[in-house]
């Protein structure tokens, strides 16, 4: 693997998922020094700013964030009508927070040295998914808010992208075929070490300095609707 | 009534439920779907302003009742269901509208008042929206229709804006998700993403003159949209039999602006 973040710092949040432990033991083959950061030190903006900073002060500079924490109760799937105000809350509203403090505090350590993001999305957002409401609307609320952070934060050398990976890698029960209306062209899911950390680490790394604020599926060639 | 008893316009017979509708875009989608037939409750956060709308299309002859609600808060939009289905026998067409929180701001010092205003009355007021009319939206079968106001910065997001985009995502999520859970019932979900004419846009417009011509210029048909003719002609269709076989859409009204999608 090429060692295109050699000696970068890169902070990886939520690591419940073989998803997300992947992309980490990925990353690492990248050259990257990988921290990660548990959902529990996200849920507010002083204490994400400090888990951030705590990074900084033990490893350097943080050069990259990858961020894929979502509360695992996310993937349950409830029909709208029986959806209660506390899942509600813990899908739509904690997600969002969540983005919102690791964006603020990636900005914190990155804004004097540049940086990029990449948050980890979801299809199921991009196409919708029956009693996954709740899911799909944090999905894209957090894909979205990546974007605006990409508008804003171009001028301060911050990158910030979205890797789609296949739904198969979150438990929420949707599989590739119902996103959309072929196969996966290239077959299967694909494995986050070999084939997700790789288009993560393209994203996070100097080559793609100009691409910012685009969503990357890397799902196999399911998701071709632009 | 100059109009009581007709039964050929596309909405007869039909209620619906328009919030936000005290102004802007909500009065226009309320104005047309009213001329089209539809009971229309003018579910308005303050009376004052939801009231000289139900005044309004009364005074056409046509059916409206103002009933105060904080669109944001589950009671409230709870008994203005129940007081609507107490009304009229029943509800078809719900159309989310109320939006509060779209002043200037940077991502880094956004603070959590100005996104709670963001995420309470886009993501919070849809999700009670669909939720409580459920029921109602589900006995009118084909009839029923839920309508969710966006912006095409719930697609491309928005520099100056940046917490809007994401809450405006979110309900384009929402209705592709209600469309496929509740297609099979025959209930439709869209979304429309309007440029029109509002109180807001005029304030925006006193303040920087040189936007409007920007605006106009970016625009295919370089004219700012009416709410009643150009963004309540859209709601009409999709609440009517012509838009039943349209589900999970975002239908961007906007005279040929955004094209992204």
């Amino acid at each position: 693997m090429d060692a295109n973040l050699f000696g970068r710092v890169v902070v990886v949040t939520g690591g419940d998922l073989p998803l997300v432990a992947g992309l980490a033991a990925g990353l690492a083959g990248s050259g990257a020094i990988v921290v990660t950061l548990d959902a529990d030190t996200l849920g507010s903006r002083p204490a994400a700013e400090a888990a951030f900073a705590a990074v900084a002060a033990e490893y350097g500079a943080v050069h990259g964030v990858v961020h894929a924490a979502v509360d695992p109760i996310a993937y349950e799937r409830v029909p709208m009508h029986e959806v209660d105000d506390a899942r509600w809350d813990a899908v739509w509203e904690q997600t969002l927070r969540r983005a919102l403090f690791v964006l603020q505090a990636g900005h914190t350590q990155m804004r004097s040295a540049g940086g990029a993001f990449v948050f980890v999305g979801s299809p199921v957002g991009m196409a919708g998914a029956a009693e996954l409401a709740p899911y799909a609307a944090a999905m894209e609320g957090v894909r979205v808010l990546a974007k605006s952070a990409a508008r804003q934060w171009g001028a301060d050398g911050i990158r910030v992208n979205v890797l789609a990976p296949a739904p198969e890698h979150v438990p929420a029960g949707v599989a590739s075929g119902e996103l959309a209306l072929s196969p996966p062209a290239l077959g299967g899911a694909g494995d986050p070490a070999d084939d997700l950390a790789p288009v993560a680490a393209w994203l996070l790394s100097d080559d793609a300095h100009f691409v910012t604020g685009v969503t990357v599926p890397a799902d196999g060639g399911v998701w071709m609707a632009g | 009534m100059v109009t009581g008893g007709r039964t050929d316009r596309a909405l007869d017979g039909r209620t619906a439920i328009v919030t936000g509708a005290g102004q802007g875009v909500g009065r226009g989608i309320a104005l047309a779907l009213a001329a089209a037939g539809a009971n229309v409750v003018i579910a308005a956060r303050r009376a004052t302003t939801g009231e000289p709308v139900a005044e309004e299309i009364r005074a056409r002859g046509d059916e409206a009742v103002c009933i105060e609600t904080d669109c944001t808060v589950r009671a409230d939009m709870e008994a203005c269901v129940a007081a609507t289905v107490g009304r009229y026998g029943a509800l078809e067409i719900v159309v989310h509208n109320a939006f509060k929180g779209g002043r200037a701001h940077r991502l880094e010092d956004l603070d959590l008042d100005l996104w709670d205003e963001n995420s309470r009355t886009a993501a919070w007021a849809s999700f009670y929206s669909a939720q409580i009319a459920y029921p109602h939206l589900a006995a009118a079968g084909d009839h029923g229709r839920l309508i969710l106001i966006t912006s095409p910065a719930g697609v491309e997001a928005s520099v100056g804006i940046p917490a809007y985009g994401p809450v405006k995502a979110a309900q384009r999520a929402l209705a592709k998700s209600l469309a496929r859970e509740w297609g099979p019932l025959g209930v439709t979900v869209n979304c429309i993403a309007p440029v029109a004419e509002t109180p807001a846009l005029a304030y925006a417009f006193e303040e920087r003159p040189e936007l409007k011509t920007r605006v106009e210029m970016r625009t295919a048909l370089r004219r700012i949209g009416d709410a009643e003719a150009d963004i309540g002609g859209v709601a009409v269709f999709l609440a009517s039999r012509a838009g039943g076989y349209v589900t999970g859409q975002t239908i961007v009204c906007d005279g040929g602006s955004f094209m992204g999608l």
